[in-house]
Parts: C-alpha cells; structure tokens; sequence
C-alpha cells in the first residue's frame, strides 16, 4: 500500500527546494501552539514514553491537502485525530467551539494529578543541558523505543539481504522505494519496539533493527547517479535472506 | 481571512478545550516553545562536531555512541536517544533525509527547518542526491561517494564534517562558529575560516 507520506523517489512530488539557511523553527505563533500542545498532551496520554508510531499514523491518515498544508498543521490534524480515536474529543467539538457554542457535555477528562506529573516530568528536560546520566542512560530508556530481546539476531554484518516484496497495509517504516530490493546489512542497532504494531495497538515481542546499505544503481536502475548509496534501518521482519 | 487566520483560529480551539479537559497546560506550553526556540538548535551541535575537531578521543566517542558523546556536553532528551555521528571523509559525503516523516536529532539542531519537512527534499534527496545537493548550492565531486541516510527508525544523524585547511590555531569557539546547521544535515559543508 502506497501513502502519500511514503515520499522517498516518488516524482509526482520533485520540485525546487526552497531553501533558507536561517529559517527559524517556527513562522506563526499557532505553530508554536501546536508544538507544545501536542509534546504536552503525548506526554499526559503516554506517561511510559511518547507513542510516535501512532501519532505518525494519525498524519498519515488525514485528508493529503491537511498533510501537505504548512508544517505543524499536520500535527494539529494527526493530534485531533488520535484525541477522537480515543474519545478525549467528540466528533465536532472543535468546530462548536470555533462557532462560540456552549460546550458539549460529558466527555473524558484527565485527573488533576496527571496533568501536574506531565508538567513535572517536562520541568526536567526543558533547561539549556541536562545531567550526563539523565540524557545518556534515563532519558533513552524511558522515552526511546529500544528494547531488549532473548533472540538471536537473524542477520549479521555483511549478509545479502533483499527487502520483503510487500509493504504493510497500515503504518509501516519501509519505504516504497526499498520494497523487493537488494542490499547489505551494514549495522546492528539492537532490538527496539515493532513501529507498525504499536501504531496499530497491537503487541509485539521487540525486533531487531538493522542498518542496510543500498547500491543506488539497485534503487534506480539506469536512473541512478554514480557512486550513491542508501543506508536506511529496517526492521528485521522486512529483510528476507538473499 | 486568511487561510493562516483560519489555522489560527482553530488552534485557539483546539488548545482551550485541550486545557479544560487537563490534556494541556498552557502555562508550560509557553516553557515548551521556548525551550525548544531558544535554548536548543544548531549551536548544540556546532559544539559537539568543534570538540570532535580538536579532542581525538571525544571523537572516538561520539563516533561510537553519539547519544553517549553528546550527553558529556549536557544534551540530550526527545529525539535523541539513538544520535548517531557520521563523518564525511575526503572519500565520502554523509547526507540526511526522512523520506517517511521528519525525523531529525532535535538535542543537537534544534526543530528542522521547514525545507527539510518539504515533499521535494524528502522524495528526491535519495533518487538524485548529486542534483539535489548541487542545486542547494554544494556540488560533490564525481570523486566521493554520496551516501544518503534516510532516518527511518531510532538512529537520529548528526554528520560531522570535515574541518576546513587554515583552523589549526582557531579556538573552539572559533570553530563552532564555521558549523553550520546545514553542514550537520549534510547539505553544506563547514565554512571557510574569514582570514
């Protein structure tokens, strides 16, 4: 399955990059309302860590002219769509609150306690530098996705392996451009939660996720530059044996 | 009103029935933002990649564990538990993209420009790197190889790059100020030292 967020050499999207070497992080004020609200409210919803992989699948799923309207309003949409999911927001509740109407009532709404843990934990972390340990050993652990697994690795550096033929309905983290190709694995990251079933609520035992070495030529064909390659991680579930 | 003025107004909504029902604070949304407008970006990283330069054995480090490496200067949090450093070298040129989302280091350059995110720079920094980097104003010669990480799973790259000729006797605060942001992503390359 094809998602326009899977953009990787899909030439419908080629165009000139406006480039600007000084950009700022943020060009409207509802910007920075989006950033924060949505890094506040992943850190209510998600006390154990932030659930990236359903919040890109939310952005993956919204209307293709919301995902490509200017940045951050790809979260605002992703953010109301997981807040609906999970019944935080009653469908046309934004829209009632745009129009001044008077609130819906009922509805799910967080302990005070929890609200005041998110604001603590994020008291933490927004400070110029953090403690050594924290930002080496604490904050990887509880906010990262890498796990540790009993297995044994599947593939090793410097075996042939080629991309499964098939891209998964749903989120995934294999691109398009890489589906049914052949590369090398070039790095072991370790084992790390499986994106595409946290995104979908399933579980999963953790998995291996390898750095794989593309040629360009493999990738593009004739169309490849000369002496380009890719390097991308993948999961182990994607790589067959070649 | 503008299609901005609209986005505005919906924001505005979406936040205040966000605080009614305790899924935000608006208080330390403030501290958010400005967290992440003023004391992260690429001066985090120009540090880090200055030290490289001129401490042999840091390098060693970060180039074996980024996340620890970086974490000696006090950086570190969201986005960055896997930070990986890759060095360009007289035979290679490192750049970064997500072709999927918009992953990117954020302890160590900050939020990624809006370019970054774009349609064009994702779909095309993997299929024509040459073109592309060219374009952006840095031409590899046909001698180096390009290697284009696409940041799809923990790793979040930072890339090192090469220390211009004539910075021998520079400071690192000299040298931190010739590492640009688009030198880490791997678009540019570090400055010229102004004689």
């Amino acid at each position: 399955m094809t998602t326009w967020a899977d953009m990787g050499g899909r030439a419908e999207f080629y165009g000139r990059v406006l480039h600007d070497p000084d950009e700022p992080a943020f060009h409207a004020d509802w910007e920075r309302r989006v950033f924060g609200c949505t890094v506040f409210a992943a850190g209510v919803l998600n006390p154990t860590g932030p659930d990236l992989d359903s919040a890109r699948w939310a952005m993956e799923q919204i209307p293709r002219e919301d995902y490509l309207a200017p940045y951050y309003w790809r979260w605002l949409r992703g953010l109301e769509l997981q807040l609906e999911e999970k019944h935080w927001l009653q469908p046309g509740e934004v829209e009632a609150r745009i129009d001044g109407k008077p609130g819906l009532p009922g509805g799910r709404r967080v302990r005070k306690i929890q609200t005041a843990m998110a604001s603590a934990a994020m008291g933490l972390i927004l400070r110029p530098t953090i403690p050594r340990f924290m930002a080496a050993h604490l904050m990887p652990r509880l906010i990262g996705g890498r796990r540790t697994t009993m297995r044994r690795p599947r593939f090793k550096v410097g075996d042939a392996v080629r991309v499964r033929p098939e891209r998964a309905a749903g989120h995934t983290r294999q691109p398009g451009y890489t589906t049914g190709k052949p590369g090398t694995v070039v790095g072991n990251s370790g084992a790390a939660r499986f994106s595409d079933a946290r995104a979908a609520g399933r579980r999963s035992r953790p998995q291996y996720v390898y750095t794989v070495a593309f040629d360009g030529r493999d990738l593009w064909g004739e169309a490849a530059e000369p002496d380009t390659e890719v390097r991308i991680e993948l999961f182990e579930s994607y790589l067959e044996a070649r | 009103m503008t299609a901005d003025d609209v986005r505005a107004i919906r924001v505005e909504a979406v936040e205040s029935l966000l605080v009614e029902k305790g899924l935000v604070d608006s208080a330390v949304v403030d501290r958010i933002v400005e967290h992440y407008e003023n004391n992260v970006g690429p001066l985090n990283g120009a540090k880090v990649v200055a030290r490289a330069w001129t401490d042999p054995a840091f390098r060693e480090r970060l180039l074996a564990n980024g996340t620890k490496a970086v974490a000696e200067l006090g950086f570190g949090g969201p986005e960055g538990s896997m930070i990986v450093a890759i060095e360009n070298t007289p035979e290679v040129h490192n750049v970064v993209v997500c072709t999927l989302c918009s992953c990117y280091p954020w302890p160590v350059l900050g939020l990624p420009p809006t370019w970054y995110k774009s349609a064009e720079y994702r779909s095309r920094m993997v299929a024509e790197p040459r073109k592309l980097l060219g374009e952006m104003g840095l031409d590899v010669p046909a001698t180096k190889k390009v290697r284009v990480w696409d940041s799809s799973a923990e790793a979040r790259y930072l890339v090192v790059p090469e220390r211009p000729a004539g910075t021998e006797a520079l400071g690192a605060e000299e040298l931190a100020s010739l590492v640009s942001r688009d030198s880490m992503i791997g678009v540019a390359v570090a400055k010229e030292p102004t004689p």
